[in-house]
């Protein structure tokens, strides 16, 4: 082999072979790449830049292999712990991959604290990027060890549930550079912590202070940021209009702004913020107030640079859409989910000045009807997604003229609009782009719905199938052959799939997350046949499967090593079989096992022996 | 007196306020005093003075208005000036037939009564020569710039110079603006970068204030000696359970309304349905005896026969510097069982924040208060909140571990026989 190789790799050199190595994106390419020979292997060992990491116990050979990492996500593999960073690090040569590391990803690593978090920020001096969202036992100790990282510019640290003012006090003081911090749903921090951080941390560009118990005090100390751009203060329940007047004379850079679900805020506050900062491209007020008042009318005007506002839930006239259409040009993303008064003529006036939109949420919209889809896809021939759930009155006609003009779409739901069949889908043909399309509760879709899908949309990922119980075998057939990229696939309650459609699932490789709720025609060789097929399987929904049977598990608990979450709420399963099941599956962390009826309790204390160490969350209700 | 002069070209905010409380102490009390003992005693030219204020008054208001309207602050008004000096020479003309008089007299003599008279005289003759002197000061004080550039920042302008003591005008007024200016400088403090934590230590400069000024606060009070009445309790009166005092014979009484009806016995005004219904607002026309407080113990400062003797300004303040010096502190607080306080109100505020989470910076400083800990670390650069060793933590996670193992040997073992099994099912 070597002296084959040898003439190709003279003419290749290293740095040839690592720029050649770096245009490789997909994983699988990369796979194959490696696989190779030992000097390609070489080359994007020294190449790798990203590394994301399932299993926590080969963590150490590939950490020893991958010297140049900027990024190492851990946040799919939960178990790690003080005791593996102290084994990472005290390998002396092996710490050398934390000297490089820029980005790192501890996102749901509960079992990590602060003595193994310190270790870590010692070791990496160049981290930039911390993200420890959902460590819900994360506390200010935790963040005291954060601290560390002097050069951190983005901190994550969603529902950081232990996290106060004390924490955070420690953070802003050590790492004064953070240009990026989320704290949402931190829900010890208060009016004290966020004062503290706008005056120590003044090159934040993105807060996120959605959830929070702070009031318009926040508001007055954060308009003093000088450089920020993007606020969220989501469901703020405390701020009301005082707080939005300051930002009004605040945060000159201000470009986006987030108050959804704030309920103190009115028309008046946001209109005054409006009044501000001509310059918003972002504004999201859904669920804020009843009504879109004249105020915010006038002050929509101003804006003319807006990519995106949303205003869901929100009563509109026409007068807004007419406004918007001639002032805002520029808009790429309107959302009007539940917005009452939405209208055909209300979507034609909109569409005819606002040709760039992109992004169109028109949920629960139910007076829109063809006329206006066909606006949209008239105007809008960049439209990449369009959510028109529960619009019951569009029919195949909407989908003809999406299918004519629209064909870079790439997300369509129509979920529960029962106006659609499969002559529809079938005009869908041109849309070739479609990564999610969303069915559930189209009724009037059958096998050859599925066809036209599986012949007009190579790439897509998702497949939303719920209730469409004219589904039968015959169409995931076609769709697995169809559909090779398919990733998630919900075919809950459509009954009439059987062991056959199950089989043909299982040539679709990269499916990760399957329901099969309700399926009562599925037996074990069904569900052997699917889990030899997808190895990638993460997410996989069970309930009421009643036909399968113990060899069925067996099988899964022997394939399926990567499942994170399972419910098997309902299945026949036994003691023995979900004893092994749960003892296998390393990586699960979340379980449902509602109403199993052949499981003892003995049985589950058994189990839940085997996997409390590693299980995250657990649901065992026995009648 | 000429000590306070200085005091106003400090701008030390602190020292500024507490100068200029002494400044109006000294200046409001000794005429107001002195004019209400005359017109009690009954003396009749003092109605004299009395008239030539009112037309001053109205002087006073006429000029104002003048030069409200001009909008210009006076930088040297030879009127002004004039009128004070015109106004200065009738005081002592005042002074000097008040004094004839006296003379007089004392010539004609009242035997028992002699002695208290002299007494009332001497307060009279002091509170005028120091209204006089006061009135001096301020009209040279008009003249220096910087301590002009202070009074017009403090009082109305043309107040001091063109009016120097409206009986009760001077009292109501001056007050309000001197809180006006006050919060304008804590504003303007809080704009720069210093920020809250400048506002907070004056806020903090003012609770003490208020707290202390119950006994210590009246330290820098300059009352001349008799210009007041001096009341000294018996100790047993100072320990008793009552919150009630006579002002006239220092009596205690658990209710204000046992205290009222004992003030009948002092005379035929207190037996008036007003004086005898629950008081709403002491109204300000009522003719007030300055009154101040010894305390009973010998070789204390303040008792009355101490060389440096300093009053104490009310009951309350009387009863609470007793306790606080002179007796045991038999209170003890429950929670850290070292500190003790003689005062109830003590051990309740040290309560308060006894055994409370004490908020400790990185540098050892404590707090009571969390905001005032981040106040701190928000004004000092590198200092952060010292989170506190959790004692409990350390076992549990072990135990937690333990149990963690056992169950997971368990696991495997169980986990082993059962592949075995399956494994021989599948073949």
């Amino acid at each position: 082999m070597p002296t084959r190789s040898t003439p190709i790799l003279s003419l290749l050199t290293e740095d040839l072979l690592i720029q050649v190595n770096e245009k490789l994106v997909q994983d699988s390419d990369r796979k194959k790449w490696r696989l190779i020979c030992k000097e390609f292997h070489r080359v994007d060992s020294l190449a790798r830049k990203t590394l994301r990491v399932l299993h926590v116990e080969f963590l150490l050979t590939l950490l020893k292999n991958y010297t140049n990492l900027h990024t190492l996500d851990l946040s799919v593999c939960p178990r790690i712990e003080d005791g593996t960073i102290s084994l990472l690090l005290h390998h002396v040569d092996h710490s050398i991959w934390a000297r490089n590391l820029k980005c790192l990803n501890l996102s749901r690593a509960n079992g990590l604290k602060f003595a193994g978090l310190e270790m870590l920020v010692g070791a990496c001096k160049g981290l930039e990027s911390v993200d420890v969202s959902y460590c819900c036992g994360f506390g200010d100790r935790e963040a005291a060890a954060i601290s560390g990282c002097e050069g951190l510019r983005e901190l994550r640290m969603d529902k950081c549930l232990g996290v106060g003012d004390v924490g955070l006090a420690k953070i802003v003081v050590g790492c004064g550079r953070l240009e990026r911090l989320s704290l949402k749903w931190c829900m010890e921090i208060s009016d004290l912590g966020v004062e503290l951080l706008c005056k120590k941390c003044l090159e934040l560009k993105f807060l996120d202070v959605s959830y929070l118990k702070v009031t318009s005090e926040s508001l007055r100390s954060i308009a003093s940021l000088p450089k920020l751009e993007d606020l969220a203060m989501v469901g703020c329940p405390y701020v009301n209009d005082v707080g939005l007047q300051f930002l009004e004379i605040g945060c000159p850079s201000l470009q986006k702004i987030d108050v959804a679900r704030c309920d103190c805020v009115s028309s008046s506050g946001l209109s005054s913020l409006i009044g501000g900062h001509s310059g918003l491209l972002h504004i999201d007020a859904g669920h804020c107030f009843s009504e879109v008042s004249p105020t915010i009318v006038k002050c929509i005007q101003k804006l003319k640079n807006l990519n995106t506002i949303i205003i869901d839930g929100i009563q509109v006239s026409d007068t807004i859409f007419q406004t918007i259409s001639s002032n805002c040009n520029s808009l790429i993303e309107i959302g009007l989910s539940k917005c009452e008064g939405v209208t055909n003529m209300g979507i034609i006036k909109l569409v005819s000045g606002c040709v760039n939109l992109k992004i169109i949420n028109l949920t629960c919209c139910r007076s829109i009807a063809d006329a206006a889809i066909s606006a949209i896809a008239n105007s809008c021939r960049n439209l990449l997604c369009l959510k028109l759930e529960s619009c019951n009155m569009i029919t195949g006609k909407s989908l003809e003229q999406l299918g004519l003009h629209c064909l870079l779409l790439e997300v369509l739901d129509l979920t529960d609009c029962c106006g659609i069949n499969d002559r529809g889908l079938e005009r869908l043909y041109r849309c070739s782009r479609i990564l999610c399309l969303k069915l559930g509760l189209c009724t009037n879709i059958s096998d050859k719905g599925l066809f036209y899908i599986a012949s007009s949309c190579p790439e897509l990922q998702e497949l939303d199938l719920y209730r469409c119980q004219n589904i039968g075998d015959d169409g995931l057939a076609a769709l697995s052959s169809g559909c090779k990229k398919l990733r998630k696939l919900n075919l809950s309650y459509c009954v009439e799939v059987t062991d056959k459609g199950t089989k043909s699932l299982g040539y679709l490789e990269e499916l990760s997350d399957l329901e099969l709720r309700g399926l009562d025609k599925i037996t074990s060789v069904g569900l052997t046949a699917l889990v030899t097929g997808c190895k990638r399987l993460i997410y996989l929904d069970l309930k009421h499967c009643e036909k399968i049977d113990d060899s069925g598990f067996q099988a899964l608990a022997y394939y399926s090593r990567n499942l994170r979450q399972l419910n098997l709420s309902y299945c026949a399963i036994t003691d023995m079989t979900l004893c092994m099941l749960m003892g296998n599956m390393t990586r699960l962390q979340d379980v449902d096992l509602v109403h199993l009826t052949n499981v003892t309790v003995e049985g589950f204390e058994l189990v839940l022996r085997t996997c409390c160490f590693r299980i995250k969350k657990i649901n065992i209700h026995t009648v | 007196m000429s000590s306070e002069n200085p005091s106003f070209t400090d701008f030390n905010l602190q020292q500024r306020q507490k100068q200029r409380q002494k400044w109006e102490d000294a200046m409001i009390s000794p005429p107001f005093g002195g004019f209400n003992q005359a017109s009690e005693s009954g003396y009749l030219l003092l109605s004299n003075p009395n008239n030539q204020t009112k037309i001053l008054d109205h002087q006073e208001d006429g000029k104002s208005t003048g030069t409200l309207g001009s909008n210009k602050v006076q930088d040297w008004d030879p009127r002004a000036m004039l009128s004070n000096l015109s106004f200065l020479e009738e005081k002592i003309h005042h002074l000097q037939d008040l004094v004839h008089l006296f003379v007089g007299h004392k010539g004609s003599g009242l035997g028992g009564q002699d002695q208290l008279i002299t007494q009332q005289q001497q307060f009279l003759i002091t509170a005028d020569l120091t209204s006089i002197i006061v009135q001096l000061i301020s009209t040279t004080g008009s003249l220096l710039p910087s301590v002009k550039h202070t009074l017009s920042a403090d009082i109305p302008n043309g107040q001091l110079g063109g009016h120097p003591f409206p009986p009760m005008a001077g009292m109501n007024c001056s007050p309000q603006p001197q809180n006006g200016g006050g919060s304008k400088v804590s504003d303007q403090s809080s704009k720069m970068d210093v920020a809250g934590d400048c506002g907070a230590g004056q806020s903090h400069f003012i609770e003490e204030h208020e707290t202390k000024e119950e006994e210590d606060a009246d330290e820098g009070e300059y009352l001349p000696p008799g210009s007041y009445d001096i009341l000294q309790l018996e100790k047993e009166e100072i320990l008793a359970p009552h919150s009630h005092f006579c002002t006239i014979c220092g009596k205690g009484f658990k209710r204000d309304a046992n205290l009222r009806m004992h003030m009948r016995g002092h005379g035929d005004e207190y037996k008036t349905p007003a004086a005898l219904a629950k008081p709403t607002k002491e109204s300000s026309s009522d003719p007030v005896v300055i009154k101040r407080y010894s305390c009973p113990f010998s070789g204390c400062k303040r008792n009355k026969d101490h060389k440096k003797f300093q009053p104490l300004k009310s009951i309350l303040c009387v009863k609470n510097h007793y306790k606080r010096t002179h007796c045991d502190k038999s209170y003890t607080c429950s929670r850290c069982h070292t500190k003790k306080f003689s005062v109830m109100a003590d051990l309740k505020t040290h309560e308060k924040h006894c055994g409370k989470d004490k908020w400790l910076c990185s540098c050892g400083t404590t707090f009571s208060r969390k905001d005032k800990l981040f106040g701190h670390i928000a004004l000092f650069q590198g200092h952060t909140p010292a989170i506190p060793v959790e004692e409990t933590r350390g076992p549990a996670v072990l135990s937690d571990k333990m149990d963690g193992k056992e169950a997971s040997n368990k696991g495997r073992k169980h986990k082993f026989q059962l592949w075995l099994s399956c494994c021989r099912k599948w073949g």
